[in-house]
């Protein structure tokens, strides 16, 4: 019956845009899977060994201007700029984990926070090398001829089975973090990081790998982003909502579950896209809201609340 | 941050010593408000053991309503502050009765996730009403600097300094000499004591968000004619707090004066001698060295 289900969620995410093909809902499922993506990203990280990290966007930033910067500079393709950008950002991530798992609970938030600001502030002021504020464009993407036919770029379709793929790998590594001992490891820290170290655990290295893996989706979804969006800035991706924004989708869709994110990012993302649609400004007064009422009464998220219902621990 | 009405530098000054004269002057001016939003955080962490997201963005509500009294009432920004602080502190004593009071048991991690949403939540309402334009306050006595000594010194901020210090005086005042104050200091130094002792804890905690989002705003309307006003300026504010109360020590209010002026300095040095573009990148330079090396703060007297 599971296996039914899942069989059919997947089915259902490859033949979607043939369903509803209209603009406007192919660019609301990208964003909904991009979102997905780094809500999994961040759940890696905040839900399996719960250390809070408001600094994420630090990993979205670098995987976004290693590709950019590769095409660009180097003429080095997104498919191939996209996953180095997940490793680049995964091997930044390396320093910071040593820094800032030193500290703990709200400290180790805070230290995070620092982190992305000092980034940000580098990317901001390296214009050498990031073109500065005024940010990096990209014109044209290269020709790509897929089973005889050439890719149109313009159309969102074929964004939308890159971010697909994505978002689906990004969801198996949940999984592997729920049934590995990496996510055992993991799981104890999160209850007593003590204890956890008490019994053998090295707990800063768990920390760290759960860290690197976590970075990496970050990066590889900003490099997409980048390359979707053909256009990016050190405010538009390393900035402090951009943190908070994929806490608030790991917290809201539930955390430490496999599918908690996609949940999220289903909710938050539909409605904030719908309410920038009437209102141009001010889409996150409902991630906020959201956020208050999900910590309020539903600490263990939306699908945290529902799995039961459907039999299932993931 | 960026400043409208000043800049760091000494524009005409030719000795050396004159710069580093006029940079520290700059510093502990901005500094004092820094250190004025920074006891704020602390004593509201000191009593409640909660770091409130939110603190940034009560500051931005103070430079709105200064923004407000001087475009529709037509009220002098530093004047209006004596309808603000009653305003803000009946604000604070809403919001944590209505919004925090039941959050603060589920722990620090999960009140520094709710105050996230909150702040977020502000600012965001606040960029939807008054959209995301940059404003600015224009004072007639603020055109000309005053130059004592050869330094240039904005009015506005000379203005902001002198209020800062009476607000920080007399709070410093309330806090030793009152029993509020006394029960505010015991509930912070061993809750479960105090309350032994006699101390409404509950009543305490109120008293403290209150004063601490009253303190936000005031340095929010000094600040206002100082500074560009955007919905999300909270966000960049509290990074800036917590660097403060951190060097200071969490939980210390000497400690949190000490670091706001501190800051101020190291910014104002900084743009004159490193880069004025990496100013901010110092503060949180030594934020992260300061949480690694002395997390009890720089002096050794809060709470690690």
């Amino acid at each position: 019956m599971k296996k039914i289900v899942i069989a059919l969620a997947i089915l259902l995410l490859f033949i979607a845009p043939w369903i509803v093909s209209a603009p406007f809902f192919v660019h609301l499922m990208i964003m909904v899977l991009l979102w997905t993506v780094l809500g999994a990203s961040w759940n890696i990280l905040g839900g399996f060994t719960g250390q809070v990290s408001f600094g994420h966007s630090a990993f979205l930033g670098a995987g976004a201007y290693t590709t950019m910067i590769l095409y660009l500079k180097l003429g080095i393709a997104p498919w191939y700029g996209i996953p180095i950008g997940g490793l680049v950002a995964a091997f930044i991530s390396l320093p910071i984990g040593f820094i800032c798992f030193r500290l703990r609970g709200p400290y180790f938030a805070l230290s995070t926070l620092a982190v992305a600001e000092i980034i940000r502030l580098v990317a901001l002021n390296w214009e050498s090398f990031t073109n500065g504020p005024v940010g990096l464009l990209i014109t044209t993407l290269p020709h790509v001829t897929f089973r005889g036919r050439s890719i149109d770029w313009e159309n969102k379709i074929p964004f939308y089975y890159i971010i697909a793929v994505i978002a689906l790998a990004a969801i198996v590594a949940t999984y592997f973090m729920s049934r590995t001992r990496l996510g055992a490891y993991s799981l104890a820290i999160r209850e007593d990081i003590d204890s956890a170290e008490a019994i053998g655990i090295n707990t800063v290295q768990t920390r760290v790998a759960a860290l690197s893996l976590s970075a990496f989706f970050a990066g590889v979804a900003g490099g997409f982003y980048a390359m979707y969006l053909r256009y990016i800035d050190p405010d538009a991706v390393f900035s402090i909502a951009l943190s908070v924004e994929m806490v608030f989708i790991a917290v809201v869709g539930g955390l430490t579950t496999v599918a908690g994110p996609l949940i999220g990012a289903i909710v938050l993302v539909t409605f904030g896209e719908t309410f920038r649609q009437i209102l141009l400004v001010g889409h996150l007064i409902l991630y906020g809201f959201a956020m208050m009422l999900a910590i309020r009464y539903m600490p263990e998220g939306i699908w945290g609340k529902l799995r039961h219902w459907f039999g299932t621990r993931h | 941050m960026r400043t409208s009405s000043y800049s760091g530098r000494a524009q005409d000054s030719s000795s050396v010593m004159d710069t580093f004269i006029q940079s520290i002057v700059s510093g502990l001016l901005t500094g004092s408000l820094y250190a004025m939003i920074g006891v704020g955080l602390t004593v509201i962490f000191g009593v409640m053991r909660i770091i409130n997201m939110a603190h940034g963005d009560m500051v931005m509500f103070g430079m709105y309503g200064a923004f407000l009294s001087v475009t529709f009432l037509g009220i002098d920004p530093f004047l209006s502050i004596i309808i603000w602080i009653p305003i803000a502190f009946l604000m604070g004593v809403f919001i944590y009765r209505f919004l925090l009071k039941n959050i603060v048991p589920a722990g620090e991690l999960n009140t520094l996730l709710y105050t996230a949403g909150f702040s977020l939540f502000i600012a965001n309402l606040v960029l939807l009403i008054a959209t995301g334009n940059y404003r600015t306050i224009k004072l007639k006595y603020a055109i000309v600097p005053l130059r004592p000594f050869g330094i240039s010194i904005p009015i506005p901020l000379a203005i902001a300094f002198g209020m800062a210090i009476l607000i920080t005086v007399a709070l410093y005042w309330f806090l030793i000499r009152t029993d509020t104050g006394r029960a505010i200091r015991a509930t912070s130094q061993e809750p479960e004591a105090a309350a032994l002792m006699g101390v409404n804890v509950d009543r305490t905690a109120t008293i403290t968000f209150a004063l601490g989002t009253a303190l936000a705003c005031a340095a929010g309307v000094l600040l206002a004619p100082s500074l560009y006003l955007y919905p999300t300026v909270g966000e960049i504010l509290v990074a800036k707090c917590f660097v403060i109360v951190v060097l200071g020590g969490l939980g210390s209010v000497p400690g949190a004066i000490a670091g706001g002026l501190l800051l101020g300095v190291v910014e104002s040095l900084g743009a004159v001698y490193v880069s004025v573009p990496y100013k901010d990148a110092i503060g949180f330079v030594i934020f992260l060295l300061v949480l690694l090396f002395r997390p009890s703060g720089l002096f050794g007297v809060g709470k690690s």
